[in-house]
Parts: structure tokens; C-alpha cells; sequence
């Protein structure tokens, strides 16, 4: 899509964009608590209408997060546990012989991918045959069996977990389909305060109840709004540094991205963070992106699509301290300050 | 944009240019005094002519602010740039960017866009980038305060000792009226070559000139001497022959001889410019040519003419003097004439004494012997060849030589000439090859 730069939206607009998403990132903290880089980091991915994968150890609340967000959005919702025997046609559907006024025809079932809001948990455990079945459908928002092609829903996000343990019988997902996501959250464990709170406040564990804070329609002028966001050619520059300097073989990359890593990130990494960065941009009520929400979102959108060295795990390094690296090297503005000048 | 973003804007630019100025300045300045200094080092060493000027050499800091200026043109921050770097430095919230390049004014007028544009200025750091001026600022400190070195090489130091030695001599001399203005002038410009060739170059050759002329003086010294000596003897003969002759002898003839050598010693007197001191009476008496033969004037000839010879004389004492005062002046050049002969000889080759002859005579140039001393040619006996009696046998052998031709015949060949062919192959064929050497010559 390409926009008029010429133009900021209007403050009110911003404003009003701003109120409703904050009610949702609100509500999201009230289910899930201490995790607010998390959830800021989801909803960004969610305006920016990219698939986030989650990944962390169970019971960290990766599912009653994404259930959250289903009710909160009033979007149709179905979950996906993906088991080894999971086959593409469980996901995509399936013609079905039916007998229809004394004729026996196909009939087309859709599958559960035909919803809004898909939750696919444990992903790697599935298949890889079933797995590209899901992520064809996550590019593509189509999904075409015996010849006939059928539009999923608008919006259409995928939200996966998966777990970084139990790895034995999983296959884990290629680099290629990866880049299908636009994030991966890392979900960590939480404080101890979290903990006591969530002890008192919940019994069972069970989320506090939620009513629906957003429409369709609202999100469909949010994703508009999101699309309005000025992203001004400096901040571009510096995305477009960022991701160049994470290859090996760029002039500008760190030693860490020369050491660690084998191939850089694609240019839909660029992408992606320029359009996270425009929803983040509005979630913090600005008509433009800053350099801030750039570094921001460089860690979950670049750190899945670096394809590291044998050497990085031998050494302790993971994608996202390699996009620190990259964020400490890559100067925000291309022409630095002066030496004999200092920020103040 | 706003008037006070603007200005902001535009402090920022004036900051952003100081800073390219603050960091292009240090590097041209310590090149710059690094040149300085290393010129004023060589100003010091060489070239003193340049002595006066090199203070001029502080201003170089201030020259290397052109090429300061023209680097810090040239990289001077574009307006875009200058409103990323205030974006950055207000925390990168992308306002100040996004109403810079859409120019909407809808946002200029909120809180956000007042927080955006009340950036801070970065702060000037000159302590690190300008520290390395100070050791090239010390350098070229240091280079200045070196004291100039002296304009007259060591060559000419020691030219001006090698004449001035020189000259002190003549100068003495000339003082004791030894030289005449003619030879004075020749000698001076002979000294003066010489340290002129000294400036130049200092060598052996220079000390070497200079012994050249010193020779020369002393040889000259000695000729006069000489010529003193000569007609202080021909006096002496000349008034013995008159006196001589007076007294009704054989002596007319003679007091002619006499009186011939006299005048030929006076004219080398003369020729020598020892006469240009001589008082006027003198002169008065010798004009005539002619010697005087009455007793009266000849008395007074003799007494003035010793007198004047003996005040000369006295001078070339004084000459002689002069050796110890200058070290190279060698007072054994100048030997006090005397009367009184010394009992070992005057030293002087041919002149008796038990250390006459070439054996312990001075080896000097210059000391030609004069008319007045010169052998007399004395021719020697005929010779006679020597006739065959004239040799006898010493001894006398018996019998007839004997002829040995085997004597003469290498021994190593008679040593191996019984065996030949026999066992000169035992020594040298290997036992394996023996039996195929049998073989061949068994045929």
C-alpha cells in the first residue's frame, strides 16, 4: 500500500486511535499482568496486521493472552492444538461427499483456519507438511483446496506458541517460515509481586471478566489510522541501516552480527518494522514514527529472521542480544554528532 | 514550523558547525605546529639569517583556521540532517521530523510538539579532541626557545686561529721593521688566502699552507740575517785590508778585494730593504758608491755601519723572542747572532765545530749557502784504472769439479723408477677391480 507522505493525520484522530487502543492494552494487562513489553509488543504486531509467534515455557499465560484478546476484539476465535497427526486438511478444511437433495456432491468445510483470530499452540509440534499448510495461509489470507480459492477473513491474524523445551518428536519451524511472522514475543516469567498479586486475586488463575473494548470497524480505521502514520525518511534510514548492518558482509555490521551470524534479516524485516513502528507510533499518540519505536520493535521483528552461527549458541549469544548489539552500532541519525560534541 | 523551533533549529546549526570547526581545527593545528616547529628546529641549526623572523611561527595555529573553515564548509549538516540530530537528541519521538518534511501545521501547536522542540544543545567537549594540540603547541615552544646556533661554523674558528698566528707574526715583524711594505702587503694577502681556503674547508692542507708560509718567513728572516752576518764580516776583512794596506804591506790589492765583497754585501743589504731603516747618515755615506778609503771616514762608515748592524741584529733577537709567545713560531729559526763563537760550532754546516756537518745540521730550505761561504772548488788527484796484477787468488781447491747428473734428477722419480709398472696399481686399484686389470693386461 502506498500512502501520501504530505500529510499527518489530524491530532484528534491520533487522539481518539490512541484512547481505544490504550483501552485495549488495559484490558490485556488487567488478564495479564507484568507483562506490559509483551502486550505492547502484541498489540503492535496486531495493528501493524502481522502474526506474532509466542514463545515460553507453559503456563506462563501465552493462551489466555491470545483468548483475551479474542474476547476484547469481539473477533471469531479458534485454537489449533498442533499434535504430530495433525494433517493440512485439519487446518484448511476439507470437501466432504454429502448427499444435497438427492444428489451426492462435495461440499467444502472449512477448516479452522477460516477465523480472525487463530491461536495455533505449540505449532512445532505439527508436521512440517501441516505447518506450511498454516503458513501458506498466513501469507497468502487465502486458501485454495481442489482448485477453488477462498478468501479468509479480514482481519486474519495467527498468533502462535510454541515451547522452547520437550523438543524431542517437534520439528521446528524452517527460517523461511519464520519470516512469515512478523514477531516472536518471548514471553518471560514474571516478578514475585506479580506472582502475589495473582495469587490474590485469583483463586483458580482464572482471568477477570471481559467485555468487548473493539469492533471490527474499529479496527478497520485503526489499521487505516496505522497506515496514516508519517514515517519520516531519517527513521526509514535508520531501519534500512539497521537491517543492512545485520548481514556479515555489510560494511556497518558489528563484530557480533560478523561473528555469530550466517545470514541477515530480509528485507520484510524492514517492513515489518517500519509498520510495527507506525502502530507503535499510535499507541503512544504520534502522528509520526521516532527513532524510539524503532528500537523498539528491532528486537522481536529481527531477532527470528537471523539465521545464526553454530558458534552463537556455543557462546551464549541468541537473535535478540545480537539486534542489541546491532541497536548499540547502528547510530540513529547517519551523520553523528561531531567528536567535540556530546548530547547534553 | 514554528519561529521558536526554528531558532532552535538554527542554534543547534550554529552548534553542529562549531563542533565540525572544533573537530577539523585540531588536526590542520597540530600538523601545522608540527611543520612549524620542525622549521624553526632547522631555522635554529641553519639558517640564522631566519633567526628574527621565527616568532612569526605562532601564528601558524591561526593560519590553520582557512583550511579549518573550507573542511567545515564543506561538511557542513544539511537542513534534514540538522532536524534528525535535534529529533535524536530530543528522544526520538519523530515529531520534529514528521512536521519538518509534511510541513502540516495541525501538530505545531500541541504539547507533544512543544516537548519535541525544546531539544537540548549537545555540549561543546574540547578537553579530548584538543589535548593533542598541547604537545605540538609544547614542541614548537620548545623548538623556538633552542638558543640559534652560531653563525661561524668551527671551519672558520679555526681559519681565523691559523691567520691570526699568521698575522701576529708579520705584525711583529713589521714592528721590528724586518719586512719591508712590499713584502708586507704579499704576506698579508698570502694570509688572507689561506684563511679564506681554512673558511671553506679545514684540512691538512690548510695547516700545511700555513707551515708553508711560516718556512717562508723564517727562511726569508734568515736571508737577511745572513745578509747582516755577510756585511758585518765584509766590514770586519775590509777594515783589516785597509788597515793592512796602510801599513805599507801587500795590502792595496786586497783592501780592493775587500771593498768589492763589502759593496756586493751592502747591496744584498739593500736588496733585502734592512737598509730603508738605516739612519740618515748612513744612507749619506753609502750613496757615494764608493767606499771611503781615508781612516777618518772610513771610522766613521765602520762605527755607524756596526752600530746599525748590531741594532738589526738586536731585532732579529727580538724575533726570536717571538717563537715562545706564538707556539708555531719555531725560535730555533731565528739563532741570536753573536760574536763570541760557541764552543760546539754555530751549528751551522761547514762552519767547524765539534757538531758541524749534515748530521746534526737543521734540515731547512732556504739557507743557501753565500758567496762569501762557499767552498772553494778543490780539483782531486787523476784517477788510474786498476790492472789484472792487481787481483790475487784467496785460496786454491784441488783436483777437478765433479759432474753428478743423477744429483740433478728428481728424487721422487728415482724413488719409484725400480717399481714402475709393478706396484704403483697395488696402491691405487681397488681389490674388486684388481682381477679385471690382470685380465686386460694378461692378453
Amino acid at each position: 500500500m502506498t500512502r501520501d507522505a504530505a500529510a499527518l493525520p489530524a491530532p484528534d484522530r491520533v487522539a481518539d486511535g490512541q484512547a481505544k487502543i490504550a483501552r485495549l492494552v488495559d484490558e490485556l494487562r488487567r488478564v495479564i499482568l507484568g507483562k506490559e513489553q509483551t502486550i505492547d509488543e502484541i498489540v503492535a504486531a496486531l495493528f501493524a496486521r502481522g502474526h506474532v509467534l509466542l514463545e515460553g515455557l507453559p503456563g506462563l499465560g501465552k493462551t489466555e493472552l491470545v483468548k483475551a484478546l479474542s474476547r476484547l476484539l469481539s473477533l471469531d476465535f479458534r485454537r489449533i492444538q498442533f499434535t504430530p497427526d495433525l494433517l493440512p486438511t485439519d487446518i484448511t478444511g476439507s470437501h466432504i461427499l454429502q448427499e444435497r437433495d438427492g444428489r451426492k456432491e462435495f461440499v467444502f468445510h472449512p477448516g479452522p483456519v477460516f477465523t480472525s483470530l487463530l491461536l495455533a499452540d505449540e505449532i512445532n509440534r505439527a508436521s512440517p507438511k501441516t505447518q506450511a499448510a498454516l503458513l501458506e495461509a498466513m501469507q497468502e489470507r487465502r486458501v485454495t483446496t481442489f482448485g477453488e480459492t477462498r478468501a479468509l477473513p479480514d482481519p486474519f491474524f495467527v498468533l502462535a506458541t510454541q515451547n522452547p523445551i520437550e523438543l524431542e518428536g517437534t520439528y521446528p519451524l524452517p527460517e523461511a517460515q519464520l519470516d512469515r511472522f512478523m514477531f516472536k514475543v518471548d514471553v518471560a516469567g514474571v516478578e514475585r509481586s506479580v506472582l502475589e498479586e495473582i495469587l490474590v486475586t485469583r483463586v483458580h488463575g482464572e482471568p477477570p471478566p471481559l467485555e468487548p473494548v473493539l469492533s471490527v470497524g474499529d479496527l478497520r480505521d485503526l489499521f487505516s489510522l496505522v497506515d496514516a502514520i508519517h514515517l519520516p525518511r531519517a527513521v526509514a534510514g535508520y531501519i534500512a541501516r539497521l537491517v543492512a548492518a545485520s548481514h556479515p558482509s555489510s560494511a556497518e555490521a558489528p563484530d557480533a552480527v560478523r561473528t555469530f551470524v550466517k545470514y541477515g534479516s530480509s528485507p520484510r524485516a524492514a517492513i515489518s518494522i517500519g509498520v510495527a513502528s507506525r502502530a507503535l507510533a499510535l499507541l503512544r499518540g504520534k502522528p509520526g514514527v521516532g527513532f524510539d519505536e524503532v528500537r523498539q520493535v528491532a528486537k522481536p521483528a529481527m531477532a527470528h529472521r537471523l539465521v545464526l552461527d553454530y558458534a552463537a549458541r556455543l557462546e551464549g549469544w541468541d537473535g535478540r542480544r545480537i539486534v542489541a548489539a546491532l541497536l548499540d552500532a547502528v547510530p540513529e541519525v547517519e551523520r553523528a554528532l561531531p567528536q567535540t560534541l556530546e548530547r547534553g | 514550523m514554528p519561529v521558536s523551533v526554528l531558532s532552535a533549529l538554527r542554534r543547534l546549526r550554529r552548534r553542529l558547525a562549531i563542533g565540525l570547526f572544533l573537530d577539523a581545527w585540531p588536526v590542520w593545528a597540530i600538523a601545522s605546529l608540527l611543520v612549524a616547529g620542525v622549521t624553526a628546529l632547522v631555522c635554529r641549526m641553519f639558517v640564522p639569517a631566519a633567526a628574527s623572523r621565527l616568532p612569526w611561527l605562532w601564528i601558524v595555529p591561526l593560519l590553520a583556521v582557512v583550511p579549518a573553515l573550507v573542511t567545515c564548509i564543506r561538511r557542513a549538516y544539511r537542513p534534514a540532517e540538522v532536524v534528525a540530530l535535534a529529533d535524536a537528541l530530543g528522544g526520538g519521538r519523530g515529531l520534529l521530523l514528521a512536521v519538518h518534511e509534511t510541513n502540516d501545521p495541525q501538530w505545531t501547536d500541541s504539547s507533544m510538539f512543544e516537548r519535541a522542540a525544546a531539544f537540548p544543545l549537545p555540549r561543546l567537549r574540547l578537553a579530548r579532541s584538543h589535548a593533542a594540540v598541547l604537545p605540538a603547541l609544547a614542541f614548537l615552544a620548545i623548538a623556538l626557545w633552542l638558543p640559534q646556533r652560531a653563525l661561524r661554523p668551527g671551519g672558520t674558528v679555526l681559519a681565523d686561529d691559523i691567520a691570526s698566528d699568521l698575522t701576529a707574526t708579520v705584525v711583529e715583524l713589521k714592528q721590528q721593521q724586518l719586512v719591508t711594505p712590499d713584502e708586507q702587503e704579499r704576506l698579508d694577502e698570502e694570509i688572507e688566502r689561506i684563511r679564506r681556503g681554512a673558511q671553506d674547508r679545514v684540512d691538512a692542507s690548510s695547516w700545511e699552507a700555513a707551515d708553508a708560509l711560516r718556512e717562508k718567513l723564517a727562511a726569508d728572516l734568515s736571508g737577511k740575517q745572513n745578509a747582516v752576518k755577510w756585511a758585518k764580516d765584509s766590514l770586519a776583512r775590509y777594515q783589516a785590508a785597509v788597515r793592512a794596506g796602510a801599513n805599507g804591506s801587500n795590502g792595496e790589492s786586497s783592501a780592493d778585494a775587500q771593498a768589492a765583497e763589502l759593496t756586493k754585501a751592502l747591496e744584498s743589504l739593500a736588496k733585502s730593504g734592512l737598509l730603508a731603516g738605516a739612519p740618515p747618515e748612513l744612507r749619506g755615506l753609502l750613496k757615494g758608491g764608493t767606499l771611503p778609503t781615508d781612516p777618518k771616514a772610513l771610522g766613521e762608515l765602520s762605527a755607524s755601519l756596526s752600530k746599525y748592524l748590531e741594532t738589526t741584529n738586536g731585532r732579529f733577537g727580538e724575533v726570536a723572542k717571538l717563537g715562545k709567545e706564538f707556539g708555531r713560531f719555531d725560535p730555533s729559526e731565528f739563532p741570536i747572532a753573536s760574536d763570541e763563537p760557541s764552543p760546539d760550532g754555530d751549528g751551522e754546516p761547514g762552519r767547524g765545530g765539534i757538531n758541524r756537518g749534515r748530521a746534526d745540521a737543521e734540515l731547512t730550505w732556504g739557507k743557501e749557502t753565500q758567496l762569501f761561504d762557499r767552498f772553494k772548488a778543490e780539483p782531486l788527484p787523476p784517477g788510474a784504472a786498476r790492472s789484472a796484477e792487481d787481483w790475487a787468488p784467496i785460496v786454491e781447491l784441488p783436483g777437478v769439479p765433479k759432474a753428478s747428473p743423477e744429483a740433478s734428477v728428481p728424487s721422487a722419480v728415482r724413488q719409484y723408477a725400480a717399481a714402475a709398472g709393478q706396484s704403483a696399481w697395488r696402491r691405487t686399484l681397488a681389490p674388486r677391480h684388481q682381477s679385471a686389470v690382470k685380465k686386460y693386461f694378461a692378453k
